[in-house]
């Protein structure tokens, strides 16, 4: 199964959902598929979904939907005792488990060997949790998980190998205009400021200042 | 803690509006979890590290609503790495208040690193910060700093000790 025909099965699904994007090759294709600014992607392995499940506690009546790897998830695999404990129920994961680190010359992880993260999801008692192995079942999961008001977390077991894209349609803004383009469109779909406008001078002037005896 | 100590810091947080708590417990701030987790103004998170809580703690911030980071101050060791990404990669800030293990002062031998390395990485890191060591200090720290983070975009830590942690 290939990461991007998994995330073109997605985008038909989506109407005003949040999607948050971890690193790597997913970058480049979520945003040739869905070029939007309801993303957000975020450089930081094991931060992503931490990231992810913050803004659905700011933002419960939205879906948020993280997408990250199997590398990043296992850099941080508290997460998924937060998760299970806190069990936020607008928050959709899926983990891209290509069972490697792709751009490190395909170093494996550990989950090419004996790690279930399905498993250890349902470990921490997030009961939503499955592998899936093809497009359409994929495509059932989500479907059904868009539909659920509860927590889901779906690992997506691929194989390595990125879309390749003509330089020009590659995303060239990076995390700070990420951000700001992320926040610009919360705080016009939700009315909310998020960072505060330049405050206006306060400073009254006293008296009426002569210029015509100054010497500039 | 003691009692007008924990009223001060809850006090000052609603005022601050920050209305999610993220928290990895330390044993100077323990008076202050129950009376937290138990009022209703507050979304009580409890986290299984300190990298996990800032990016928590950020994407909260980023959704529009108050958040804080409570920890030790070994926990910004931990920490460092998502506060770079967070911080430096994309400009989402986040507010901490942490506990003053190793000031002047300290009791246990282990805890004299824990006040070395907070300084030297807020300084590191230039994270801007305020020390407080009496409680009529703390409500204008806490409310300054959360504000701080907003307008900066970077990130702010309150470090509190002294009479309040007494």
């Amino acid at each position: 199964m290939k990461r991007f025909d998994c995330l073109k099965s997605l985008v038909p699904m989506l109407s005003d959902e949040i999607v948050i994007i971890s690193l790597g090759g997913q970058i480049d294709e979520w945003y040739h598929l869905r070029p939007s600014h309801k993303n957000m992607y975020i450089k930081g392995m094991g931060a992503v979904i931490p990231f992810a499940f913050g803004l659905s506690v700011a933002l419960p009546h939205r879906k948020i939907i993280c997408s990250d790897t199997d590398g990043s998830l296992l850099l941080n695999m508290g997460i998924l005792a937060t998760l299970g404990n806190e069990n936020p129920n607008n928050l959709i994961v899926m983990i891209l488990d290509n069972e490697c680190y792709e751009t490190i010359a395909k170093h494996p992880t550990h989950t090419s060997k004996n790690v279930d993260l399905a498993e250890m999801a349902r470990g921490a008692g997030i009961k939503n949790a499955f592998t899936v192995k093809t497009v359409s079942e994929f495509m059932d999961r989500m479907k059904r998980a868009l539909k659920l008001n509860e927590l889901s977390f779906i690992v997506l077991k691929l194989e390595p190998g990125s879309q390749a894209f003509p330089e020009e349609e590659r995303k060239r803004s990076d995390g700070i205009e990420d951000k700001y383009n992320f926040v610009r469109y919360l705080e016009s779909s939700e009315n909310i400021t998020i960072f505060p406008r330049e405050q206006k001078s306060i400073r009254k002037i006293e008296a009426k200042h002569n210029w015509n005896n100054t010497k500039l | 803690m003691k009692e007008n100590s924990v009223k001060l810091v809850m006090e000052s947080l609603k005022e601050a509006g920050i209305n999610t708590i993220i928290v990895l417990p330390d044993s100077r701030f323990k008076e202050l979890y129950p009376a937290l987790a138990s009022d209703p103004y507050f979304r009580y998170i409890p986290v299984t590290n300190e990298g996990e809580g800032v990016a928590i703690a950020a994407g909260v911030m980023l959704g529009g609503r108050g958040a804080v980071m409570l920890m030790e101050n070994s926990g910004l060791r931990v920490a460092i790495e998502p506060l770079s990404r967070l911080g430096h990669t994309h400009e989402i800030p986040v507010f901490m208040i942490m506990s003053y293990v190793g000031d002047i002062g300290e009791r246990n031998w282990w805890g004299i690193t824990h006040g070395l390395n907070m300084v030297s990485l807020l300084q590191a890191m230039h994270i801007p910060y305020i020390i407080v060591r009496k409680n009529d200090e703390i409500k204008d720290a806490i409310v300054r700093a959360k504000h701080h983070t907003a307008v900066s975009k970077y990130h702010v830590a309150v470090v509190l000790c002294g009479e309040v942690t007494e």
